[in-house]
C-alpha cells in the first residue's frame, strides 16, 4: 500500500479552505458574512503555518489578524451594519475591475513564484537538512533589537556605530501609526448640537464617561 | 505515544490518527467533565454563600447528578432560532466558542510532558486561541437579531480586546524570567519547594499574579466583569435568544475557558504540576528511577495542577456571588488605567530584577531554560522582546 | 433663526450614528414588575427614556366607588403589595376620618407595629432587588430570608403572608396571638446583625459605591418640583417625613414615639456616627443616598417597633371593631396622606350618604417618583438605568392601581 502523504493532504485542505473562503468574501453580499468568511480564511492560513511547523507565526497570525484585527472589524460592522449597509451588492463594473486587478496580481505572483529556480525542484542538500542556512526571522528580530547579525564581522568601530539595527525606523513607523490613530479618533469624534448635549447632561454638569474614573 | 504506536501499527497514518483521537477524546472528556463538575460546584458554592444548600436531591446525596440532569433537560428543550436571526451564523456561533476553548487545551500541559501537542511557543498559542473565543460571542450576539444580544456582543468585543493586552503583558513576565515560551519547560523549572514557584520569584512577579487574576477574570467574562451577559441590564446579553443545547455549548465553553486560564495561571505562577513540597522526588517517583514510578509521579502532578486550577475556578465563583457588577466604562477604565500600566511597570521591574539579581528570592536553581530546540525558542524570545 | 441654522450645521458635521430604540420591559429582569421603559440610546448612552405604565391597571379607583369602604380594604392590599399594611392603614385612616371614628389605643399600637414591620420588609425587598439590579445576587437571598421572618409574624397575626387586610376602618381584624411579642422581639434581635452584613455586602462595597455614587443625582429642587416623596425626597436632602410632619389623624399614631427622620441635612445625617460612613464620592441626591436612607430607616423602624410593643403591653385589650360592610359614609370629603415605605400614599374618599363612596382617588408615591426617571437616566449609560430605576424603589401595583 502506497503511503499517503498526509502532509500534502492537510496542506491542500487548508489551502482550499483558505482560498474558498477568500472567494466567498468576494462573492458574498452580506457584510457580516463577509467578515465571518474572512475569519475562516485567515484561520486556515494560520493552519498552513502550523502545518509548516511555524508555530509562532501561526499563533501570531491568529492573534493579530483573527483575534485582533477581525474582532475590531466585526465590532465596526456591528456598529454600522444596519439597513442599507448590511447588503453590499457588487456591480458589474466592479467585477470587471476587480477581476482585472486580481488577475494581474495573480499573474505577477505566479510568474514570480515560478521564476525562483529553487522552488521548482526542491533539493535537499546537507546544509538544509542540518538546518544551517535556513532563512528565519531571527536576524530580523535581532535587527529590531539593534544587533545586526548579518554584519557581525564588521570591525570598523565607526561603521559599527551606525549599525543601530531597525529600531529607529520601527519606532518612526509606529509613532506615525499612533498619530494616524489619534487623528482618526479625533476626526471620527461625534459633534453634537449644543442643545442635545445640554439635555444629555440632565443639568447636572457631570458627564457620565468621566464619572467612571473615580 | 506516537513513536510507540508507529512501532506496532503498520500504516503510520492509522497510528497518527489513533493518537490524535485519543488526545481529542481525553481533552474533550476533561472539558465536558469540568463543565459538569463546575456547574454543580457553582450551585453548591453559590448556595453556601447565600446561606442555603444548593442542589441536594438528584443522585441521592449532594445533588451530584444535578449536572447530567440539567444536560438532559437542555437537550430535550425546543431548538429555537428567532425569526429575525441570521440562521447559519446563529447556529454556528456556539461551536466557534466551544472549539476555541477546546483548542486551548491542545497546547496546555496537564503534567510533566502530558500535553496533546508540544509547541515551543505554547504560551503564545494559548493566548492567541483563547482570544478567539470572543468570536463565538460576537457572532451569536449579532446573529440573534436582538438588540440586547447586539449590546452584549459589542460589550464583549470592547472588553476582550482591551483585556487581551494586560493579560498578554502579565503572561510575558514569567515567560521572560523563564526564558522560554514552552509551558512544559516553565513548569519543570519550578520544581522543588513552593518557594521555587514563579509567584515567589520576585516581588514584581507576586504583583503580576494578581493583575493576571483580574485580567483573566475579565477576559473569560466572569462576574464582576460579566458585562456581555449582564442579566440585570441586558436581559441575558448575547445569550438572550439562545436556549437548549446551543446555550449549553456556550456554557461549556465558558467553564472550559475558566479552567484554561486557571491552569495557565498555575503553570505560569503557581508551580504547575509541582506540589508545594517535593514529595515526588522524595518518593523517587521520577522517570529516572522507573517509567512506572515516573507515571505515578506525573499522575500526582496532574492531580496537583488540577487542584490548583479548580481552586482558581472556585475563587472566580466566590467573586461572582459576592460582588456587584462593574459598569462598562469602569471595566475599561480599570483595564486601561490600572491593569496595563501596572503590568507594564511589573514588566520593567521584573526585567530589572532578572538583570541585577538573576535568581529568585529563594535562590532557586539557576533559571536557565532547558533549550530543546534552540532556534525557535530564541527566535520566540527575540520577537517577544521586540513587540 | 440664526441659532437654528447653526444647530443644523452642527448636526450635519456629526457622524451619522443610529440611535437605537430599545424596549426595556415589560418583561425585563430589572424593571421590577411590568414597567416598560422605551430607551433611545446612542451606543450605550441614554438619550431619552420614556416610561410606559398601565400593564397592571386594575381600575382600583373605580372599584373603590363600587364597593363599600370595608370591602375596599382588600383591594388596598394590592396597591403596593410589598407594603400592604401601610396601604391598609392609609385607607382605614381616611375612612375613619370621614366617619369621625377613632381607633382604640391598642389598635393604634398594633397599626404602628405592623406598619413599621412592613416598612422593614419593603425596604428589605428594595435593598435586595437593588443588589440584583447591580448584578449582586447574594444580598437578595439575605434580605428575603429576613423578610420571610416578618411574613411569618404577619401570618401568625392575620393568616396571610402578602395581602393582609389586617388594618381596616374601625381598628384591626384581630389581636395578637399568644407569644407573638416575644417572637417579634426575637426577630428584631436576630435582624440587628444582618443589617451590618448588608452594609458590608452593599452599602460600603467599593463596586457598589462606584455603581451608585453620583448616579442619577436628583437635586432638591427637582425632587420637590416633581412631587417626589419618601426616601427619594429625603435622599435629596429634604427633611420631610409625614410620620413627623403629617396630618391628623395619621400624626396622632406616631405622636409619642421617638425616632429620627433620616435625611442628609447639609450632607450630614443625624447621629451619623452610628452608621457606615458616607463615601467620599457620594453626593446628596444620588442613588447611593436613596439606598442608604432605606437601610437606616430600617433601624429607626426597629426602634419604633420596640417602643410600640412596650406601649402595647400597657393598653386595654380592645382592638376596635371593623366597620360593617354596609356602613353608610356621610356626605363629605377626606384626603389623607400617610408615609408609606415608598413615599406618601394619599387616599381621597368622598361620601354621599350611601354605603359606597362617591369618589375614591389614590395618590401613588411611586407614580411621582417614576416621573423623574427620564430626567435622571438621560446622559447616563445603559447599566445605570437599573441602578437609577431600582433606587427609586417602584412597585407597579401602586403606579397602575
Amino acid at each position: 500500500m502506497e503511503a499517503i502523504n498526509w502532509h500534502s493532504c492537510f496542506f491542500l485542505l487548508f489551502a482550499i479552505l483558505s482560498c474558498g473562503f477568500a472567494v466567498a468574501v468576494a462573492v458574498s453580499d452580506n457584510i457580516v458574512r463577509m467578515a465571518v468568511y474572512l475569519i475562516a480564511s485567515l484561520a486556515a492560513v494560520s493552519g498552513l503555518f502550523f502545518l509548516a511547523g511555524a508555530d509562532f507565526v501561526g499563533a501570531m497570525q491568529l492573534m493579530i489578524y483573527v483575534g485582533g484585527t477581525l474582532v475590531l472589524l466585526a465590532f465596526g460592522v456591528m456598529l454600522t451594519a444596519r439597513g442599507p449597509l448590511v447588503k453590499i451588492a457588487t456591480g458589474g463594473g466592479q467585477w470587471v475591475l476587480g477581476a482585472m486587478l486580481g488577475g494581474g496580481l495573480l499573474v505577477i505572483l505566479l510568474q514570480a513564484a515560478f521564476s525562483v529556480e529553487a522552488w521548482q525542484r526542491p533539493e535537499v542538500t546537507p546544509e538544509v537538512a542540518q538546518g544551517e542556512d535556513l532563512a528565519t526571522a531571527a536576524p530580523l528580530g535581532m535587527g529590531m533589537m539593534g544587533i545586526r547579525v548579518d554584519q557581525l564581522d564588521e570591525t570598523d568601530t565607526v561603521k559599527r556605530g551606525g549599525m543601530s539595527g531597525y529600531l529607529l525606523p520601527f519606532e518612526i513607523v509606529s509613532v506615525h501609526l499612533l498619530v494616524a490613530l489619534i487623528g482618526a479618533a479625533y476626526l471620527a469624534r461625534a459633534r453634537r448640537p449644543a442643545h442635545l448635549v445640554q439635555s444629555g447632561d440632565g443639568g447636572k454638569g457631570d458627564r457620565r464617561p468621566e464619572g467612571g474614573d473615580r | 505515544m506516537t513513536e510507540f504506536l508507529t512501532h506496532y501499527i503498520e500504516p503510520d497514518w492509522i497510528a497518527h490518527f489513533l493518537v490524535a483521537a485519543v488526545h481529542c477524546g481525553l481533552i474533550l472528556g476533561l472539558v465536558v467533565m469540568a463543565a459538569a463538575a463546575f456547574t454543580w460546584a457553582e450551585r453548591k458554592v453559590a448556595g453556601r454563600i447565600q446561606d442555603r444548600l444548593g442542589p441536594t436531591r438528584v443522585g441521592g446525596r449532594f445533588g451530584w447528578l444535578q449536572s447530567p440532569a440539567d444536560g438532559l433537560k437542555l437537550l430535550a428543550k425546543e431548538d429555537l432560532v428567532p425569526a429575525e436571526a441570521d440562521g447559519p451564523l446563529f447556529r454556528l456561533a456556539p461551536y466557534v466558542s466551544f472549539c476555541t476553548s477546546f483548542a486551548v487545551f491542545v497546547a496546555l500541559p496537564l503534567s510533566n510532558d502530558w500535553v496533546a501537542q508540544r509547541l515551543d511557543a505554547s504560551v503564545f498559542f494559548l493566548l492567541a486561541v483563547a482570544g478567539l473565543e470572543v468570536f463565538g460571542v460576537i457572532l451569536g450576539g449579532y446573529a440573534s437579531g436582538s438588540k440586547w444580544s447586539l449590546f452584549g456582543a459589542m460589550r464583549e468585543a470592547a472588553q476582550v480586546v482591551s483585556y487581551e493586552v494586560p493579560l498578554g503583558l502579565c503572561v510575558v513576565i514569567p515567560v521572560m524570567v523563564a526564558g522560554t515560551m514552552n509551558l512544559v519547560t516553565i513548569g519543570n523549572m519550578q520544581s522543588g519547594w513552593f518557594v521555587n514557584w514563579m509567584i515567589f520569584h520576585d516581588p514584581f512577579m507576586f504583583i503580576t499574579f494578581w493583575v493576571y487574576c483580574a485580567c483573566a477574570m475579565a477576559s473569560v467574562n466572569r462576574a464582576p466583569f460579566d458585562l456581555a451577559e449582564a442579566e440585570s441590564e441586558l436581559v441575558a446579553g448575547f445569550l438572550t435568544e439562545y436556549s437548549g443545547f446551543r446555550w449549553s455549548i456556550f456554557f461549556m465553553a465558558e467553564y472550559a475557558s475558566m479552567l484554561a486560564v486557571c491552569l495557565l495561571a498555575s503553570i505560569l505562577f503557581l508551580g504547575g504540576w509541582n506540589g508545594p513540597v517535593p514529595i515526588t522526588s522524595w518518593l523517587g517517583l521520577t522517570h529516572d528511577v522507573h517509567p512506572v514510578a515516573g507515571f505515578v509521579g506525573d499522575l500526582l502532578g496532574f492531580a496537583n495542577i488540577l487542584a490548583k486550577g479548580v481552586l482558581g475556578v472556585i475563587v472566580m465563583m466566590w467573586a461572582r456571588w459576592t460582588l456587584p457588577r462593574l459598569r462598562i466604562d469602569q471595566v475599561l477604565t480599570m483595564c486601561l488605567k490600572y491593569c496595563i500600566p501596572l503590568a507594564a511597570a511589573m514588566f520593567l521591574g521584573a526585567m530589572g530584577w532578572t538583570y541585577v539579581i538573576r535568581g529568585g528570592l529563594s535562590d532557586m536553581d539557576e533559571p536557565t531554560p532547558v533549550v530543546q530546540s534552540g532556534q525557535s525558542v530564541s527566535l520566540a524570545n527575540h520577537q517577544e522582546g521586540g513587540r | 433663526m440664526a441659532n437654528e441654522r447653526s444647530q443644523a450645521e452642527l448636526i450635519e458635521q456629526d457622524i451619522q450614528t443610529d440611535e437605537l430604540l430599545i424596549n426595556m420591559g415589560p418583561q425585563h429582569p430589572s424593571t421590577h414588575g411590568v414597567l416598560r421603559l422605551v430607551l433611545r440610546t446612542d451606543g450605550e448612552v441614554i438619550v431619552d427614556a420614556v416610561p410606559h405604565i398601565g400593564y397592571l391597571h386594575r381600575s382600583g379607583e373605580k372599584v373603590g366607588e363600587s364597593v363599600s369602604a370595608r370591602q375596599f380594604a382588600p383591594y388596598t392590599d394590592r396597591l403596593d403589595y410589598l407594603a400592604s399594611m401601610n396601604m391598609n392603614l392609609g385607607w382605614a385612616l381616611a375612612v375613619e376620618k370621614l366617619l369621625g371614628l377613632e381607633a382604640t389605643e391598642r389598635a393604634g399600637c398594633l397599626r404602628v407595629i405592623m406598619c413599621e414591620l412592613n416598612r422593614i420588609a419593603s425596604h428589605l425587598v428594595a435593598a435586595g432587588t437593588y443588589g440584583l439590579d447591580l448584578g449582586s445576587f447574594t444580598p437578595f437571598t439575605y434580605t428575603f430570608r429576613e423578610r420571610e421572618k416578618i411574613q411569618n409574624l404577619f401570618e401568625a397575626v392575620c393568616g396571610a403572608r402578602l395581602t393582609y387586610s389586617y388594618i381596616v376602618p374601625g381598628g384591626v381584624t384581630a389581636d395578637l396571638p399568644d407569644g407573638w411579642l416575644d417572637q417579634c422581639e426575637a426577630f428584631l434581635e436576630e435582624f440587628t446583625p444582618v443589617i451590618d452584613e448588608l452594609h458590608a455586602v452593599l452599602t460600603s462595597n467599593d463596586i457598589f459605591i462606584r455603581r451608585t455614587a453620583r448616579v442619577g443625582v436628583l437635586s432638591r429642587e427637582m425632587a420637590i418640583d416633581y412631587g417626589c416623596t419618601g426616601p427619594v425626597l429625603r435622599g435629596s436632602g429634604v427633611d420631610w417625613d409625614l410620620r413627623r410632619d403629617g396630618q391628623s389623624p395619621y400624626i396622632e399614631l406616631y405622636k409619642d414615639y421617638t425616632f429620627d427622620v433620616i435625611a442628609p441635612i447639609d450632607g450630614h445625617y443625624r447621629n451619623e456616627a452610628a452608621y457606615p460612613a458616607v463615601p467620599f464620592d457620594a453626593v446628596v441626591g444620588d442613588s447611593w443616598h436613596r439606598f442608604f436612607i432605606r437601610m437606616i430607616e430600617v433601624v429607626q423602624s426597629m426602634a419604633i417597633i420596640r417602643q410600640a410593643m412596650d406601649r402595647y403591653r400597657k393598653t386595654e385589650p380592645d382592638v376596635g371593631k371593623p366597620i360593617k360592610t354596609t356602613e353608610k359614609l356621610p356626605a363629605g370629603e377626606v384626603y389623607l396622606e400617610t408615609e408609606a415605605p415608598k413615599g406618601q400614599m394619599g387616599f381621597m374618599v368622598i361620601g354621599d350618604g350611601t354605603k359606597t363612596p362617591w369618589r375614591v382617588r389614590l395618590r401613588s408615591s411611586c407614580f411621582s417618583n417614576l416621573s423623574v426617571a427620564p430626567e435622571l437616566c438621560r446622559g447616563h449609560l445603559m447599566a445605570d438605568v437599573p441602578a437609577i430605576v431600582g433606587s427609586l424603589d417602584l412597585v407597579l401595583g401602586e403606579i397602575d392601581r
